[in-house]
Parts: C-alpha cells; sequence; structure tokens
C-alpha cells in the first residue's frame, strides 16, 4: 500500500515525515539530511537543481535560483511588491496581476517552484521507504487565505501528489502532542524558525482544532540572531586589529558559520569558544580570531530581538480575548526556541507554564501532518493498542533482593524465562516469592503470591537448576512456573491481578524507586558482595574438604580462620568494601591451596572461581 | 445499553451451551460470527507477525542509516582541524622547510583518515564547477575563461556525490555579461 506523507513546506527549509509500523518518523533526504532547503534553481543548461545543490550554486546563479517561494505563493504582485524588492531574483506581475517569477525569459507561478521542492522530497522519500508515495497532508501558516491555500494545493498537484489536505502549521504541531484528543483547551503555539514568526492561539476539544487567532513578524528569525554574533565579532576584531572582516566575503562566509555555532552550543552551555584561526593577514603577518563568548554577552546582543516577540504574543492573546490564566498549554516549534531566552520570555508571557517542548521543534511540524496523513489513510486507528507491565516483575533471590525478569514497560504478551540455583548444600525446595516493584529490597516491593517448588535431589549448593518463567498475557495474567530441570517437576502459579494498580500507585512506586535509587543501589551492590564472600567462603571450604591432610597446615589454619569470619562478616551483614577486602583474602588462600593440591597430587581439578555461570542467582529458602 | 445486553443473551455460544432448544438459524448465525471473529484474529495475528518482520528489516536498514549519519557527524567534527593546517600552510611560505614539510605530511595523514572513512578529497584540477561536489562562495568575472571555471579553492571538500561530507567551497568565473 503506498505510504501518505506530512510535508511541512517552510520559507527557507521543509521537512517530509511519514506515519509507520504505529510510529511517526522523518525521513531524511538523499543527501542525508533531515531538512531540506526550499531552493530551486534553474541553470544556464537548462537543469533544474532543488535543495542542498540549488544553494549551492545561488551566488553564481542569482537570478536563476529562487528561495523562499512561499512568500509569493498565492498572492497578487501588489501585495507583494516590496518582498520583490528584497530579493535576488526578478518576481513580475502576471497577466492576473499574479505574482510571477522571471527566469530566462520564462514566466514560473511561485506554485511551479513549491512543487520542485515536494516532488524532491516526495521522490526521496520514496527510494528511503522502498514504496511510492501519492498522497500528503501539507501544512501552511494559519494566516494564509484561500488564495494561498489554493495555491500550495496545486503545487501538491503539479508534483503529481494526492493532497489529503491542507492543514495549518500551528494544528499540526497541536497533533503531534496527541492534544486534539484533549477536553476543551487553549494552546499558545510559538513558532519561531530561521526568518519568520508565528504565534498562534488554538482551541480545541472533542478532536477539533479551531484556530482562535494569529499574529507574527515575517521577518524576525534565527538569522537575525546570527547576524548579531557576526557584528559583535567583526567590531571586536576591528578594534584590536583595525581590520574590517565584513569587507572580506569569505572572512564573513566563515563568520556566519562560526557565529550560528556559537549561538547553537549558547543554547546548551553557558559559554562558548570560537575559534578562526587565519582569518585574515595584514603586512604583520596572519591574524586570528578567538574569542570567548558567554551566554550573557549573547543575551545583551539579542535582547531586543526577543522582546520584539512580545508584540505578536500579546496581540494575539487580545485578538482571541485570553489572558494567560486561560492558556492550558504552550507549544514551541521552530528551531530558534531552544534559545533559553526566547525560553524564559514565553513563560513570562504564559503565567510561567512549562512549555512542550519534546518533540524536535523543527520537525514537530512535519511530524503532527504524518500523524493527520495516517488518521485519514485509516493508518492511526488500525493500529492495536498494545499494553505494557507498567512494574518490573520478578522473584527474591538470596540476601533478600528482587531479581527481575521483566521488566517495567514490557509490552505484553510477554515471556521471559532465567535459570536460578540453590543457596545451601542439600537445599530439598525452594520459595519462589513474586514481586512487582523498581526496588532492588525484596521488601520494599508488592508480593503478588509465593510457592514451593519441592523434590529437590540432594546436591551441594549452586548446582541444581530451577528454570523460572514469567508469562504474563494480553490481559496482564501472569503464570509464573519454576521447574527442576533435573527431575522435571514442576510447579506454578496464576495471578490476575498485575494491572489493577491505579495509575496513581504506580506513579508513586515508581517515584519512590528514583528517590531512593543511590540507596537501593548501594544496598544491591552490598548484597552481591555479600554473595560472592559466601560463595568464596564455601569454595575454599570445598577445597580444603578434598585436600584432607595435603593442606599445608599454616595454610589450612589461615583458610579456615578467613571462612569463620567470612561467615559471621555475612551474618552481620557488613558493608560491601569489607565483604570485597574478605573475598579477595580468600581467593587468595584458595589459590595457594590450589597450588599446594597441584603440587601434592596433580589433582585435575583446581578451584573455581565462580559457579556456573548460567544461574543469574540463588534461592536461599 | 439494554439493547445490548439483549442481544447478548440471545447470542448461542456454539461450545458451552446445550444446543438442543437452539433452531439451526442462530446456530447458523453464531457459526458466522465465529467465522468473522476467527477471520479477524487470523488476519490480526499475521498483520503482527509481517509487522514484525517488516520491523527486523527496518532495524537492519536504519543501523546503516545511523552509522553513516554518526560517522558523517564525527569526521565532520575534525574538518576545523584540516582547515587550519590549511590556512597555517598557506602562511607558512617562510617557514623552516622541514617544518613545513612534516606540517604538510599531517595534512596528508588527515585526508588519508577522511578517504579512509569513505570521504576523499574533492580534487578540483581544472574542473568545471558542479553543485553535486562544489559550493561557489564568490564569483568573479573573467572573460579570459570558459564561464564556471574554478579559479581557486576557499576551503577543501570531501566525499562523493552521495555521500557528500562537506562540497570544496570554491570561486567560480561568470562571463562579463552575465547576471
Ligand atoms: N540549538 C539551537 N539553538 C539556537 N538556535 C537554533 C538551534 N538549533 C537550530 N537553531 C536555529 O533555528 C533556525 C532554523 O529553525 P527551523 O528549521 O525551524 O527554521 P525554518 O522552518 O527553516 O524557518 P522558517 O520557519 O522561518 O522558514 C536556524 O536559525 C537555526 O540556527
Ligand atoms: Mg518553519
Amino acid at each position: 500500500m503506498a505510504k501518505a506523507v506530512g510535508i511541512d513546506l517552510g520559507t527557507t527549509n521543509s521537512v517530509i515525515a511519514v506515519w509507520e509500523a504505529g510510529e511517526e518518523k522523518v525521513i531524511p533526504n538523499a543527501e542525508g539530511a533531515r531538512t531540506t532547503p526550499s531552493v530551486v534553481a534553474f541553470t544556464e543548461d537548462g537543469e533544474r537543481l532543488v535543495g542542498q545543490l540549488a544553494r549551492r550554486q545561488s551566488i553564481l546563479n542569482p537570478k536563476g535560483t529562487i528561495s523562499s517561494a512561499k512568500r509569493f505563493i498565492g498572492r497578487s504582485f501588489d501585495e507583494i511588491k516590496e518582498e520583490a524588492n528584497a530579493v535576488g531574483f526578478d518576481v513580475v506581475e502576471g497577466p492576473n496581476g499574479e505574482a510571477r517569477f522571471n527566469i530566462r525569459g520564462k514566466q514560473y507561478a511561485p506554485e511551479e517552484i513549491s512543487a520542485q521542492v515536494l516532488r524532491k522530497l516526495v521522490d526521496d522519500a520514496s527510494k528511503f521507504l522502498g514504496e511510492k508515495v501519492t498522497e500528503a497532508v501539507i501544512t501552511v501558516p494559519a494566516y494564509f487565505n484561500d488564495a494561498q491555500r489554493t495555491a500550495t494545493k496545486d503545487a501538491g498537484r503539479i508534483a503529481g501528489l494526492e493532497v489529503l489536505r491542507i492543514i495549518n502549521e500551528p494544528t499540526a504541531a497541536a497533533l503531534a502532542y496527541g492534544m486534539d484528543k484533549k477536553n476543551h483547551e487553549t494552546i499558545l503555539v510559538f513558532d519561531l524558525g530561521g526568518g519568520t514568526f508565528d504565534v498562534s492561539l488554538l482551541d480545541v476539544g472533542d478532536g477539533v482544532v479551531e484556530v482562535r487567532s494569529t499574529a507574527g513578524d515575517t521577518h524576525l528569525g534565527g538569522d537575525d540572531f546570527d547576524r548579531r554574533l557576526v557584528d559583535y565579532f567583526a567590531d571586536e576584531f576591528k578594534n584590536e586589529n583595525g581590520i574590517d572582516l565584513r569587507n572580506d566575503p569569505q572572512a564573513l562566509q566563515r563568520l556566519f558559520e562560526a557565529a550560528e555555532k556559537a549561538k547553537v552550543e549558547l543554547s546548551s552551555v553557558s559559554q562558548t569558544q570560537v575559534s578562526l584561526p587565519f582569518i585574515t593577514a595584514d603586512a604583520s603577518g596572519p591574524r586570528h580570531l578567538t574569542m570567548t563568548v558567554k551566554r550573557s554577552k549573547f543575551e545583551d546582543l539579542t535582547a531586543d530581538l526577543v522582546e520584539r516577540c512580545l508584540g505578536p504574543v500579546r496581540q494575539a492573546m487580545a485578538d482571541a480575548k485570553v489572558s494567560e490564566n486561560d492558556i492550558d498549554e504552550v507549544i514551541l516549534v521552530g528551531g530558534s526556541t531552544r534559545i533559553p531566552a526566547v525560553q524564559a520570555l514565553v513563560k513570562r508571557l504564559t503565567g510561567g507554564k512549562e512549555p512542550n517542548m519534546t518533540v524536535n521543534p523543527d520537525e514537530v511540524v512535519a511530524v503532527g501532518a504524518a500523524i493527520q496523513a495516517g488518521v485519514l489513510k485509516g493508518d492511526v486507528e488500525d493500529v492495536l493498542l498494545l499494553d505494557v507491565t507498567p512494574l518490573s516483575l520478578g522473584v527474591e533471590t538470596r540476601g533478600g533482593v528482587m531479581t527481575k525478569i521483566i521488566e517495567r514497560n514490557t509490552t505484553i504478551p510477554a515471556r521471559r524465562s532465567e535459570v536460578f540455583s540453590t543457596a545451601e548444600d542439600n537445599q530439598p525446595s525452594v520459595e519462589i516469592v513474586v514481586l512487582q516493584g523498581e526496588r532492588e529490597n525484596a521488601a520494599d516491593n508488592r508480593v503478588l503470591g509465593r510457592f514451593q517448588l519441592t523434590g529437590i535431589r540432594p546436591a551441594p549448593r549452586g548446582e541444581a537448576q530451577v528454570e523460572v518463567t514469567f508469562d504474563i498475557d494480553a490481559n496482564g495474567i501472569l503464570h509464573v512456573t519454576a521447574k527442576d530441570k533435573d527431575t522435571g517437576t514442576e510447579q506454578g502459579i496464576t495471578i490476575s491481578d498485575t494491572s489493577n494498580l491505579d495509575q496513581g500507585e504506580i506513579d508513586r512506586m515508581i517515584k519512590e524507586a528514583e528517590q531512593h535509587r543511590a540507596d537501593d543501589q548501594a544496598l544491591r551492590q552490598a548484597v552481591d558482595a555479600r554473595n560472592e564472600l559466601d560463595s568464596a567462603a564455601y569454595q575454599v571450604e570445598r577445597v580444603l574438604r578434598e585436600l584432607g591432610d595435603a593442606a599445608p597446615e599454616h595454610e589450612r589454619a589461615r583458610a579456615e580462620l578467613l571462612i569463620t569470619q567470612a561467615r559471621e562478616a555475612v551474618q552481620n551483614n557488613v558493608g560491601e568494601q569489607e565483604a570485597k577486602e574478605r573475598t579477595g583474602e580468600l581467593l587468595q588462600v584458595a589459590q595457594s591451596l590450589a597450588a599446594a593440591r597441584a603440587n601434592a597430587s596433580h589433582a585435575e581439578q583446581p578451584a573455581q572461581d565462580d559457579e556456573d555461570d548460567v544461574v543469574d542467582a540463588e534461592f536461599d529458602r | 445499553m439494554v439493547e445490548e445486553q439483549n442481544e447478548d443473551t440471545r447470542a448461542v455460544d456454539l461450545l458451552n451451551d446445550d444446543l438442543t432448544d437452539v433452531s439451526p438459524e442462530e446456530i447458523r448465525a453464531a457459526q458466522a460470527a465465529v467465522a468473522a471473529q476467527l477471520e479477524t484474529a487470523e488476519d490480526r495475528w499475521r498483520r503482527a507477525a509481517a509487522d514484525y518482520d517488516n520491523l527486523r528489516k527496518r532495524m537492519a536498514r536504519e543501523i546503516q542509516t545511523v552509522r553513516e549519519q554518526e560517522r558523517r557527524h564525527t569526521a565532520k567534527a575534525f574538518l576545523p582541524v584540516v582547515d587550519g593546517l590549511d590556512r597555517a600552510l598557506s602562511f607558512g611560505v617562510d617557514l623552516d622547510e622541514g617544518v613545513l614539510g612534516g606540517m604538510q605530511a599531517i595534512r596528508a595523514q588527515a585526508a588519508d583518515a577522511l578517504r579512509a572513512l569513505g570521504y576523499p578529497e574533492i580534487v578540483i584540477d581544472g574542473a568545471e564547477f558542479d553543485p553535486q561536489l562544489h559550493e561557489a562562495v564568490s564569483v568573479v568575472e573573467d572573460a579570459s575563461v570558459p564561464p564556471r571555471s574554478i579559479l581557486a579553492v576557499t576551503r577543501p571538500g570531501f566525499g562523493t556525490p552521495e555521500r557528500m561530507l562537506r562540497p570544496a567551497a570554491v570561486v567560480v568565473t561568470r562571463r562579463p555579461d552575465e547576471e
């Protein structure tokens, strides 16, 4: 079946995503990038280039390279005169007063240019997915009028696509967060991209999303922030060296790249290093630009840009007759919303609400469009709702700890087995205590049930093999069985209330586990260390027994002392450190005893370092 | 709600009910219902199995993509070092010959390492501008050579059209009458 995709047809960049196997996913283009420049070029030889390739040759072919066609689509020439003057290519008036591009004497409609971008996105996606893409949902800004929407739809048709629907960018963002399912809420979508800024207020409820107001600034974005840094670098450099790097096109280009890099870094760290070695040279030799930029400096330089976001937000709120208290959710869209000062401003304007930004802000619109495409194709509903285990399931093992068998968040139905052993010589039975929870200490978890597996044949500790299987069905019903692999004896229990905890209880248990993580880990390590110490004592004891009189007297005395001390230490629940030290001493003795044994009788079996490694833990009851 | 209950009580359980006082029509209807359920169940099961198989294949492909992305990302982080070396070399004409030679050797090592990662250095040598390999950063009018000739490289490029790390930044010619 052909796939339906969602496309964010942007002013600067476009993104394509698909709903596949119950998940939305951004598709990289043929060059491996997740965004594609919305740029189309017609070369002198009649070749057409789209995306990165078109951008690379733009200064060589300024009249034949069209960028930001989105600013012109569906507009009349009169409406865009000012925009037309700001671009390097020729915008002319078409026969019906519409905006057209004049490229090498031929006129093109903006929708034909956008169609080229769509074509590339879809062709690359088809290649990536291994199946033809024929249907798409395309997004447009909420403020687009009918003519602009129709022209965008036409662009899709020209590209050979069936446009399932044109949806608003902020609506797509809300869909990406599943907010259409909410009950009557007011959502503010704040979209600051590379070159444009849009604010929208949405009303959602009962699966309907309604745009209540929009506002924005068509010439405000991340590029302006870059420019501020470029000027700062250039001014500082000029002060020190007397050379204005802005007059050197190559140096300027490097400055722009360094500025964007620094800006992006300052979104996550509080200072960054800019280093442009050999940026220029004068009579006295090469010059380097090295500078440290603090986030606070960057914020000073761009404070007025951030403030410029304020007006449109207030405007949108006033138009929708909404106060900050009425806003239930805030969604951040556009790469520039990663700037901390921008986030702080948004918080300030919306009464301190934490904004939603878990979905990559420069992909969230395409993702929402893909979800819409999936819904329209019926793919989304079709997904079988899969349940997961809300908490981990496991058994209690030696030392009173929980050994997990099915981890939390495992999709069910699921079946897992592990092999355990005995903790004592000739232990005739094991007790299986079925636990649910996230804590290391068995007693801190919920006991779901317990049973005994009896009739285990006499054997040294660690030799019996008990296979414990947890099988949880689609309804959350858990069957636990324990099987003695030697005799085939099996015992089991069925527990039906693994999933009837309410969400509050589950959240509480997970939170407690998080709070106690450090303590629990220490406890677990201590128990593991004591178990190891106990095993080491047992092994040394066995070697002593096997050696009998062959054991050198002083070694025997020392070994026996260490064994007694080890047992006491285990009894007294000593800490991890002490247990490890004592284990080390015992292993040393074990080694010298083994050497003694080798000398005495060329015995074939040296003391083993550890028990059978297929065994995961031991049952001490 | 009430309607639903009525439906339920009338439904025939083919496996558990005593079927003696059930009419043949009801049994046929129940059989049809069971057959339909079985069909849905089988369909779902097949879909689940197919989903899993497709997921497995997709993961295999995706691992390739992720590896490629990671490799590109890592290689890219080292490009400033190569660029720095190049600039240092371009200013190093008055350096001691031994030092200069050493630096050139380091530069060659860097290019070798990138080639080994699948990103050979883009050779310019008399080439015509090709957006698959080059990025025009500056244009000069020059009637003495064909248009779109590359006059200089301002920053070396690495990769192939299919696997591009960074195109070579170049100065390109244009016919004086163009534009
Ligand atoms: N971590 C970051 N910190 C600051 N800015 C960032 C970060 N990541 C990306 N950006 C900026 O985000 C901008 C690109 O965002 P996005 O991809 O949303 O824009 P766009 O959709 O192409 O632009 P527009 O919507 O204006 O057409 C660039 O200016 C980029 O520098
Ligand atoms: Mg955008």
